[in-house]
């Protein structure tokens, strides 16, 4: 009897069935509640909605997309905030890396002291800056010397918007290359060094080829974070043309001017785009990720 | 080194060499009081704004000139800020209470078990992470106006309306962080629990489970991080209620009250946020390393 027993126990749960209890509810909850809006979304796109009246229209909202100069306005400060913003977060971070790799006391506090503007939520960074920039009592035009308003004109106030999100960001990057350069072996450079290469080459053959998985992802993680940006902008200068991005321009039509057939069009554009740009940097590491977990496996 | 410098003319290129690295040195330090800097200058900005008072602190750009007092926080008080902090923690820790457990599970079941199309799985959950918030917001409004006349339950302006959407958009991070941890565990470890007598059930729980504690560390703070940092989804589904409002929203909308310029107000709830959450990275810093940097830079 303690034998049978023992023996049932013994063989438990197979391990296939329990891989595939482990994955549904995390698979199932995401279907759920991530998958399913996104085709509710295209579902509801087709319908021309207003108050409790709507109305099948095809693809009418999309037309309305593509000749919307308010959306193509979007586009624009969404690709601009993305460009800027993650082109100096990369110099800065790298910078920011390099001379953290290099120093040889505070390290440890600087490493933790990093952290620091990743955790602030981004909507009470955004107030900071926003209240810097202002007018009154004038922090930054003060420091430069200048008179800009900072918050009405637009563009000054993208300059605003990115400088605030670089400098929430630049760290995080840096802290991803930093953690991408410890990984590096030590005597590459020594050789090199004997080798005569100067400073500038070393960083040029050695720091950045072998430091590409880790560039890679900072630059994945950092774009699509910049294609979906709502925080900022929003808190700068509110639905007002001269910030809107993708994001701020979508949720516009939920609330503030409901129109919510419009509005998930332009959520599923929105969802699209990011999803391409995504889709292409991981299409080049992805392999690299996926393979690291899988292969272990063996 | 002073005797170096004290040495005749002839020997000007030694010492020149010889200072190089005290000059390196200086110039490494100096790097980083820069990072430093850059990482700290705004919340000594924030601190003092939110000490200012009277109309200097509105017309006055010297954030060091007086009077300053505590007005802006008892305000800030009295508008009911400290409910939006208890709603932040209490809609961050449910959120991390149910995505970790669930995602632990999908995490050990995709380094470790048998499974068909595995690769497959862990590049949509890859992919999954890239999920642009603001095509939730929409669809996801109306299907709870739905809910609503179909049950009478109510999602926007309650805690679940937040939470749920939350645990589904952190998912996908978190099961790549503790299947890239669970990963990194010997396997060995396990099968000698199997060989022992342990079904795989027993060695996941009993094993594995502490052995992983890390990275599980790790997805939960980052879980956390993401759910007191949220925007979007909680200005867009509870955004005025105090009853559920958290502290994003609170600050983030402040300015929008039909006040005069509330400056002082904003800087003090900014500065009795940020407070908490500085020492709890400073506090979790090495496992919020490991968590942000975990499959970022293998190979």
């Amino acid at each position: 009897m303690a034998k049978t027993q023992k023996v049932r126990v013994r063989q438990g749960l197979g391990e296939r069935a329990m891989g595939r209890i482990f994955l549904a509810p995390s698979f199932a909850f995401m279907a759920v509640i991530a998958l399913f809006p996104v085709f509710y979304a295209i579902g509801r796109s087709l319908y021309d909605i207003r108050g409790f009246h709507q109305e099948f229209t095809g693809l009418d909202n999309y037309l309305r997309v593509l000749s919307d100069s308010g959306f193509f306005n979007a586009v624009w400060n969404t690709l601009v905030f993305t460009v800027a913003s993650v082109s100096l977060e990369f110099v800065i971070g790298m910078v920011f890396a390099l001379i953290m790799h290099q120093a040889f006391v505070g390290r440890g506090v600087t490493r933790a002291v990093i952290l620091i503007p990743w955790v602030i939520p981004t909507a009470v960074a955004a107030q900071v800056w926003r209240y810097m920039f202002d007018r009154n009592p004038g922090f930054v035009n003060s420091v430069l010397g200048t008179d800009i308003n900072w918050l009405r004109d637009p563009t000054w106030s993208m300059v605003g918007v990115i400088s605030a999100d670089v400098w929430k960001t630049a760290p995080f990057v840096a802290l991803l290359l930093l953690a991408g350069l410890q990984t590096i072996p030590r005597d590459y450079y020594e050789a090199a060094k004997v080798d005569g290469a100067g400073a500038l080459q070393r960083f040029w053959t050695i720091t950045l080829p072998l430091l590409r998985p880790a560039i890679v992802v900072a630059l994945l993680f950092r774009t699509v974070d910049a294609l979906r940006m709502f925080d900022f902008a929003y808190i700068f200068t509110g639905y007002s043309n001269s910030l809107a991005t993708l994001s701020v321009y979508a949720q516009r039509y939920l609330i503030r001017d409901p129109d919510l057939g419009y509005a998930n069009a332009l959520s599923t554009v929105t969802f699209v785009i990011v999803m391409i740009v995504g889709l292409a940097f991981i299409s080049r590491l992805g392999r690299h990720m996926v393979g690291d977990v899988a292969g272990k496996e063996k | 080194m002073a005797a170096e410098t004290v040495r005749p003319s002839g020997a000007v290129h030694k010492p020149r060499r010889r200072m190089h690295p005290a000059v390196g040195n200086a110039l490494k330090l100096l790097g980083l009081a820069v990072v430093l800097l850059w990482c700290l200058f705004p919340f000594l900005w924030m601190a003092m704004t939110s000490l200012r008072s009277g109309s200097a602190a509105i017309t006055e750009p010297n954030i060091f000139q007086g009077p300053f007092d505590f007005s802006n926080y008892r305000e800030v008080f009295d508008q009911g800020f400290q409910f939006a902090l208890r709603n932040s923690l209490i809609v961050a820790s449910v959120t991390t209470l149910i995505c970790i457990p669930v995602a632990s599970l999908a995490g050990y079941a995709l380094a470790r078990l048998p499974l068909a199309g595995k690769f497959v799985i862990l590049a949509a959950t890859l992919v999954a992470t890239l999920f642009p918030p603001v095509a939730l917001v929409n669809p996801l409004y109306q299907m709870y106006l739905q809910l609503h006349d179909w049950t009478g339950i109510s999602l926007l302006n309650s805690y679940a309306g937040m939470i749920i959407p939350y645990v589904a958009l952190t998912l996908p991070l978190a099961i790549f962080i503790l299947a890239t941890f669970f990963a990194g565990i010997p396997k060995e470890v396990e099968e000698s629990a199997k060989v022992d007598g342990a079904t795989p059930f027993q060695a996941f729980l009993r094993v594995v489970a502490p052995l992983a504690a890390p990275g599980v560390g790790a997805a939960a703070i980052l879980t956390f991080v993401y759910a007191t940092n949220e925007f979007l989804l909680a200005f867009s589904f509870a955004p005025n209620d105090l009853n559920v409002q958290t502290v994003p929203v609170f600050v983030g909308t402040f300015q929008r009250v039909g006040y005069e310029n509330p400056i002082g107000q904003v800087m003090a709830a900014s500065v009795l946020v940020s407070v908490p959450l500085i020492l709890f990275a400073l506090i979790l810093q090495r496992r919020i390393v490991a968590g942000l940097t975990s499959g970022a830079v293998k190979g």
